[in-house]
């Protein structure tokens, strides 16, 4: 599955309490380019609700949300 | 500036104005009190982390509009018109400002520093000027509030997956392992939205026998970290509706000082009590509701009182409670209590990382404390706390562990 979506830049955020994640990929989404897509990887629960929000209110997109093996991927596409 | 930046910010300064701010503006005298409780001061000894100055700032656009004399005679005194250079000192006085109100307790007039930073940081919101990741991570909150049924299902499986790791801790039968929108339930447990503020509070609340529910919401409000009074509201407003709906009659904050705050003292009288988890935690000791085995954690313990906890919100003998019920080998700070020194990661700071190399600067007086101790475990109450003290184990080298207090019940339960 996860070889469908392509992933310009990866962060390891395994391991990184709330709101670490999301304050990270905030950061990390400033670093690609627009239409390019972060792939972002995290054992945190929190990141399941926290993230999509943060993706709605700073106009990013989530393509992806995947779980599995005690980690979350996210696959999130920057739109601006 | 123009005119109608200026007019827009002084409204807003205007409406905080209210009879003990105009105290707090009119009767400092100056006499430097505050300046020796402050351990950002004690730390790094230069007069802008004074909490004098800190108010100074914001006391000078007071008296240059707000007071006659300063309307009158703009250029006598020390009144300061509002324009960049006085917007970059109230950013630097603010949020380099913990809110620990240690400076509080010493000064004559109890002026509180805290509030003062809060118009600070108000005209600073108004200027588009405040840390963008703190309101960044406000209007998430806010969202998450408003379409909770977007994210609610990946969340349930997300918190079914640490099921296994609770029943780790504490082997007990329990219909739902970490039970989610339970109404009726006697508690609702508002965690950080993370495995490590989830897992050994549900071990415990399990081992109790504990009628509760989790909060599909974070504790952490970050609309009061960033000073911002409408989304603080809105923030807690989601866990109150939360509350209500599910009739719970207690709301129970995990280990997060802010959050304590917000929900027992600014958000008005509710439908339901508000504790600290510490103080469930020593009911449920002092009704022997949970067994722990004592001494199970070796070598000499310390408490450090996180200051939204203990000095705001006064839970100051529990945490003790529990620590001497898990063991004989507890030492206190010097000084601690409500008179403890911030250990420089409130505010904000250690949260978001901000002013990295400053907060562990600021955190000297704190491992200067620490290592008189002798203790080789720090007990903390509030994850911004741990995080500055993991952080200032490392640069000043105090070869401590350090505990949450919630963890440390958790891995002394007794099956």
């Amino acid at each position: 599955m996860s070889e469908e979506i392509k992933a310009d830049k990866t962060m390891d955020l395994k391991g990184l309490p709330c709101p670490q994640p999301v304050i990270k990929v905030s950061k990390g989404i400033k670093e690609i380019q627009v239409g390019q897509v972060l792939q972002a990887v995290t054992t945190d629960p929190g990141a399941l609700s926290d993230f999509p929000a943060w993706a709605r209110t700073s106009g990013n997109e989530i393509l992806k949300t995947d779980q599995g093996g005690g980690l979350i991927t996210f696959w999130i596409k920057r739109l601006k | 500036m123009d005119k109608a930046k200026r007019e827009k910010l002084l409204d807003l300064f205007q409406s905080k104005l209210d009879r003990p701010m105009r105290t707090y503006l009119d009767v400092c005298t100056r006499c430097g009190l505050c300046k020796d409780a402050c351990f950002a001061y004690a730390s790094v000894p230069k007069p802008e982390y004074t909490p004098v100055w800190r108010a100074e700032v914001v006391r000078r656009i007071y008296k240059r509009y707000f007071k006659l004399s300063g309307r009158l005679f703009p250029f006598w005194g020390e009144s300061k018109e509002i324009d960049e250079e006085a917007l970059k000192q109230l950013n630097q006085a603010a949020y380099t400002c913990t809110g620990c109100r240690r400076c509080m307790m010493y000064c004559p007039f109890g002026i509180d520093t805290q509030a003062i930073q809060a118009i600070a940081k108000l005209l600073l919101i108004g200027n588009e000027s405040e840390p963008e990741i703190l309101s960044m991570l406000a209007d998430a909150s806010i969202e998450k509030g408003k379409s909770l049924d977007l994210y609610k299902e990946s969340f349930i499986q997300g918190i079914k997956n640490l099921e296994k790791e609770v029943v780790a801790r504490w082997k007990g039968e329990s219909e739902q392992v970490i039970p989610l929108d339970v109404e009726g339930a006697h508690l609702l447990y508002v965690a950080l939205a993370g495995a490590h503020s989830i897992i050994p509070a549900a071990s415990i609340m399990n081992a109790a026998r504990e009628n509760w529910s989790l909060s599909f919401f974070e504790a952490v409000n970050f609309g009061a970290f960033v000073g911002d009074p409408r989304k603080t509201q809105l923030i807690a407003k989601r866990i109150i509706d939360e509350a209500i709906r599910l009739k719970v009659k207690e709301v129970v904050i995990c280990e997060c000082g802010t959050a304590f705050r917000v929900m027992k003292h600014l958000v008005g009288k509710q439908p339901f009590e508000v504790s600290h988890i510490a103080e469930v935690m020593a009911r449920y000791l002092r009704e022997k509701r949970i067994r722990v085995e004592k001494d199970r954690i070796k070598g000499l313990i310390t408490y450090h009182d996180p200051c939204n906890i203990g000095r705001y919100g006064g839970v100051i003998q529990e945490p003790r409670n529990i620590i001497r019920a898990l063991s004989s080998d507890f030492v206190e700070m010097e000084p601690s209590g409500a008179w403890n020194y911030c250990c420089g990661g409130g505010g904000g700071l250690a949260a978001t990382g901000d002013y990295g190399q400053l907060r562990i600067t600021m955190g000297k007086v704190k491992a200067d404390q620490i290592r008189r101790t002798g203790a080789k475990v720090v007990v903390t109450n509030c994850y911004n706390c741990t995080t500055q003290i993991r952080e200032l184990n490392d640069k000043y080298k105090l070869g401590i562990k350090v505990k949450s207090i919630v963890e440390l019940v958790a891995d002394c339960l007794e099956n």
